[in-house]
């Protein structure tokens, strides 16, 4: 353990001189704590790269939502056998038409984009917001965010006055607590002030959350408003607008 | 939709631009997935070996260690294959590739390093993830150079020297975790490659 301890120091560079010189002697004979400090660095490398961990979300959210469209598209080899088993062409182009017709006009139920586009913001990025705005919240307090418990997180988002962050995150407590009305008002606040870091994020909840309520047009408005915007969401909108009918 | 250079790209690849991601995905993946399914492929494996592609590429762009002398449909191409290459010889199944449905180019073994060291870091972040909360914070705010006794304020530690044992119990569970690991077994040899620089 005693080892453990002083190959962190070493790493972390909080070794006194005398002892860093001590402990450079013991690794040079030593090929497993050479290991063991090339391993140790490499994770915390690997920690401090949020843009690689940035990177690699994008790319799982791009393939999810490529999935929804591509079911769509998969049904074509039904289609196929339709027309295996149809004996004639002049009926299977009518068949196939027809059907082509219906399947490629297909909605997808409120549930399924819901399912497909809604998740809460994950506390792992609420650092980066915290270095970024002065009005984030105080960090250790999302305890209960993190183990879901959204009653008492929203009791502690809405312990603390007006903060921005704050109200952004009690829309989002809402939202999990199915009052939806009380979401949109926190989300409208963020909103409305329109300096700050939530913005983009508020109003892709507020789409979300009247599909969850089954207000469609207001979801179709702030979907074509977000998808004509400049926003990050705005190709995720625009894939949601083809699936609302 | 708009048109993209190769430069365009991987400028964008560097920038994390999701217009740009579109863009290669629309355009490309399609090619991918055929190339996969010819070789034994599923529809996952294709889009596992994508995204690990275009992981390398970005890595690949972040060390400015990219010009092409290709398209970038022809290097993106080359790179998923010499990955699903490698993971057909991983899984004892083929030396080679069945059947090509794109022009590759040679490609040097940096892309294979860069693709273990993809690997790793995802099975990193993933042990990371499972960590506590109040772990997470710690070790995020100390990798990010925050003194110790800012971090005990912040995470309501009763001392710096508590906030330095805990820091510490953190990584310890994190490392225990990532050895534990059925994967890491087969990237422990590889770990060796990287240097040992700062921490």
């Amino acid at each position: 353990m005693e080892n453990r301890i002083k190959i962190e120091e070493f790493i972390d560079g909080i070794l006194t001189d005398k002892e860093r010189q001590e402990f450079k002697a013991r690794k040079d004979t030593d090929p497993g704590i050479n290991k063991d400090i090339v391993f140790r660095t490499e994770i915390n490398k690997a920690i401090r790269d949020i843009n690689y961990m940035e990177m690699h979300n994008l790319l799982i959210d791009q393939m999810k939502s490529k999935e929804l469209i591509s079911r769509k598209i998969k049904f074509q080899p039904n289609i196929h056998r339709i027309w295996q088993i149809a004996a004639a062409w002049f009926l299977l182009i009518l068949v196939s038409g027809g059907l082509w017709f219906v399947l490629s006009n297909k909605s997808f139920s409120k549930e399924e984009l819901v399912s497909q586009y809604y998740n809460p913001v994950h506390p792992v990025l609420l650092v980066r917001s915290v270095e970024a705005n002065t009005n984030a919240p105080i960090i250790e307090d999302f305890h209960f965010y993190q183990q879901n418990d959204w009653t008492n997180a929203l009791n502690y988002f809405n312990s603390l006055e007006n903060k921005i962050s704050s109200h952004f995150y009690s829309g989002i407590c809402y939202i999990e607590l199915k009052q939806y009305d009380k979401a949109i008002e926190s989300f409208e606040y963020v909103i409305n002030d329109n300096d700050n870091l939530y913005v983009e994020q508020a109003k892709w909840y507020t789409g979300l959350i009247y599909l969850m309520n089954n207000q469609k047009n207001q979801a179709i408005d702030q979907f074509e408003k977000i998808s004509d915007s400049t926003s990050f969401y705005s190709n995720q909108a625009k894939e949601i607008l083809k699936h609302i009918d | 939709m708009k048109e993209f250079t190769a430069n365009n790209i991987l400028q964008g690849l560097k920038d994390r631009d999701t217009k740009v991601l579109d863009y290669i995905y629309n355009n490309f993946f399609y090619q991918i997935k055929v190339f996969i399914a010819k070789n034994h492929g599923t529809v996952e494996d294709a889009q596992d070996i994508y995204q690990d592609a275009i992981l390398v590429i970005y890595l690949k762009t972040r060390e400015n260690n990219l010009s092409l002398t290709c398209s970038f449909s022809t290097y993106l191409y080359s790179v998923c294959r010499r990955l699903w290459l490698k993971q057909l010889e991983q899984k004892r199944q083929r030396k080679t590739i069945a059947e090509d449905t794109g022009i590759f180019i040679d490609l040097d073994e940096s892309v294979i390093e860069l693709f273990e060291v993809n690997d790793r870091y995802k099975l990193y972040q993933e042990h990371f993830k499972k960590l506590s909360f109040s772990c997470q914070k710690v070790l995020e705010l100390f990798l990010a150079g925050i003194p110790l006794k800012d971090i005990a304020k912040v995470l309501g530690f009763k001392s710096e020297q508590y906030a330095k044992k805990r820091k510490y119990q953190c990584k310890e569970k994190l490392v225990n975790s990532i050895k534990t690991d059925p994967e890491f077994k087969y990237f422990d040899n590889g770990i060796h490659k990287g240097n040992n620089n700062g921490k």
